[in-house]
């Protein structure tokens, strides 16, 4: 019987040019690609229609359009908690689309995920909401112990982690989340709607916390239709529109006159 | 791996005590069906340990006719004491008889009341355990033909009906067992079912950090086994309170005359009990979950 993180249970790994040990080019690639993903729930009126969009390794890059525009959709591809239609999404190289239902669990290992609702265990405390992260990969107690310190400790949450996490307030709550999500070092950190049950001031603590954990290299996808976020950080933006994905300047929030479209075409 | 083991144990101990009030539930349950089982199995094990007493019971009663000659009964004596296999012989006389089994309680005043001549004087041959059936036989044959001998008993016919019974008792112990694991199949994997539903929440966190199904599935499991662990040490420990109560009423002078002491389930069949409850437990778990939890 293997653990849980066992390799021989054939988990998600990045894909390797072929005959070689490892790709001496990998750390310089996107992330992430999409290529011609479609998407719909309904036939005729698809949620995603031929999108196209490169991240590049690094980058914090905000995802927003009217409720609908196939934001939440978009992230659950990546996670795979929903498959698309047509196209790939490259993430580290890999068709996300293509992997085998028992890849799945190695995929999300590598992927941080903030939901607007938390998704917390009401009854867990706060340390072991955020312990789960690492159990599920088989570390030694006192790993997960130390590293969750750590990471209640990033999202200003030390000395909290006997607390229920039901009695939390939700920016608390919300940290708990963040805190779940980092606590793995992944790569790729996805947010969706992050600060959308959040008042004004909060959603801003809470962005900063992406700031922090992007300027340690992970890249964030952040998802929001909150204008306000979008106006006070000069980040890049991605705007979903008719199931397309357009990139807006920087700095530039949809919808001003200075908006100009974005080439982003994929590497050839 | 053994962290592993440790956060599910963790985790399943948690979701037990957190649901405590469902697992008490299906435990009882579980225990009244194990009850039920473990008591035909008392049932066998006892009357086996009859059967297997009597079985080699070594022991022929020769009954003599009331006009048996006093010097015939002393040559018959002394031709059974030389014969192969014998160890003893004993004459019982009809007043001896009426006597012991005046003794006898319950029906002590009636049998009192019998006269002498209601009780045949007998001779009570002690044979070797070692003495096959056949031999027994034509002992039995020999002494049938002598003149001053009315009946002989070996006690076989006894014998006969007992294993009877002992079958027919295994068989309905088998029955009861098919009973009882169907309904350790459909308790525990009900309860697993509930218990999932209600830790939706946490199955959702769950997968996604990346659990497998199998982690996912794991603390379900053993807490499927330690419900079907419990309802049959539970039923265990009911049962040998039963067995101590009952025990406690059966007349001494009963037990002596069977010859066989009341005796509750050998431990190796107790703890397999246990065995075979945590194993149907898991079963069940793993079944209820099957369609479930899925990534």
């Amino acid at each position: 019987m293997h653990g849980p993180d066992d390799p021989k249970e054939g988990g998600f790994q990045p894909q390797l040019r072929p005959g070689a040990r490892f790709a001496r080019d990998a750390a310089s690639r996107p992330i992430l690609m999409f290529e011609d993903v479609y998407k719909s729930y309904k036939p005729g009126s698809p949620v995603l229609r031929g999108m196209n969009l490169v991240i590049e390794r690094g980058e914090f890059v905000f995802f927003t359009g009217p409720s609908g525009s196939g934001k939440s959709t978009l992230l659950r591809l990546l996670y795979r908690s929903e498959t698309v239609d047509d196209g790939r999404i490259l993430f580290m190289g890999r068709d996300v689309a293509r992997l085998s239902q028992d890849s799945v669990p190695y995929l999300r290992r590598n992927l941080g995920v903030v939901f607007q609702d938390f998704k917390l265990v009401s009854s867990w405390t706060v340390f072991e909401n955020v312990a789960i992260a690492l159990e599920v990969l088989g570390l030694p107690q006192r790993l997960i112990t130390s590293r969750v310190g750590e990471a209640l400790d990033r999202v200003g949450l030390a000395r909290r982690g006997g607390d229920c996490a039901g009695v939390l307030s939700g920016g608390e709550q919300q940290r708990v989340a963040i805190a779940r999500a980092i606590v793995g070092e992944p790569a790729l950190i996805l947010a969706d709607e992050p600060t959308g049950n959040l008042d004004p001031q909060l959603a801003i603590d809470i962005l900063g916390l992406f700031e922090d954990i992007n300027a340690t290299g992970t890249t964030v996808l952040f998802a929001t239709h909150d204008r306000s976020l979008l106006e006070i950080r000069p980040r890049r933006v991605v705007v979903l529109d008719e199931g397309k994905a357009v990139d807006v300047r920087a700095g530039v929030t949809p919808g001003d006159d200075g908006f100009s479209g974005y080439d982003n075409a994929l590497p050839v | 791996m053994f962290d592993f083991s440790q956060a599910t144990a963790r985790r399943a101990k948690r979701g037990m005590l957190r649901e405590w009030r469902l697992h008490a539930l299906s435990v009882f349950s579980l225990a009244v069906a194990f009850v039920c089982l473990g008591a035909a199995l008392l049932v066998v094990v006892n009357l086996s340990a009859i059967e297997e007493r009597w079985a080699h019971a070594g022991r022929v009663s020769v009954y003599l006719r009331d006009d048996a000659k006093v010097a015939d009964v002393d040559a018959l004596k002394t031709a059974l004491t030389k014969t192969p296999g014998v160890t003893q012989v004993r004459y019982v006389s009809s007043a001896q008889a009426h006597s012991d089994f005046s003794q006898i309680g319950g029906a002590a005043d009636a049998l009192a009341a019998l006269p002498h001549e209601a009780f045949p004087a007998s001779i009570e041959v002690d044979i070797r355990p070692d003495v096959s059936t056949a031999d027994l036989t034509t002992i039995k044959s020999k002494l049938s033909q002598l003149p001053s001998v009315d009946d002989v008993e070996t006690y076989e016919a006894w014998t006969e009906r007992l294993a009877r019974l002992v079958r027919g008792g295994v068989a309905a112990a088998g029955l009861l067992a098919l009973v009882v694991f169907a309904s350790v199949l459909a308790v525990v994997g009900s309860t697993m079912r509930l218990a999932l539903q209600r830790r939706r929440a946490e199955v959702e966190v769950l997968k996604l950090v990346g659990a497998t199904p199998s982690f996912v599935k794991s603390p379900f499991l053993m807490e499927g086994s330690a419900q079907g662990a419990m309802g049959a040490a539970v039923a265990i420990a009911l049962l040998f309170a039963l067995f101590l109560i009952m025990r406690s009423r059966v007349d001494l002078e009963l037990s002596r005359m069977i010859g066989v002491e009341p005796a509750f389930l050998p431990w190796q069949g107790a703890v397999g009990m246990i065995a075979v409850g945590a194993l149907l437990g898991t079963l069940a778990a793993a079944l209820g979950l099957r369609k479930l939890v899925t990534v």
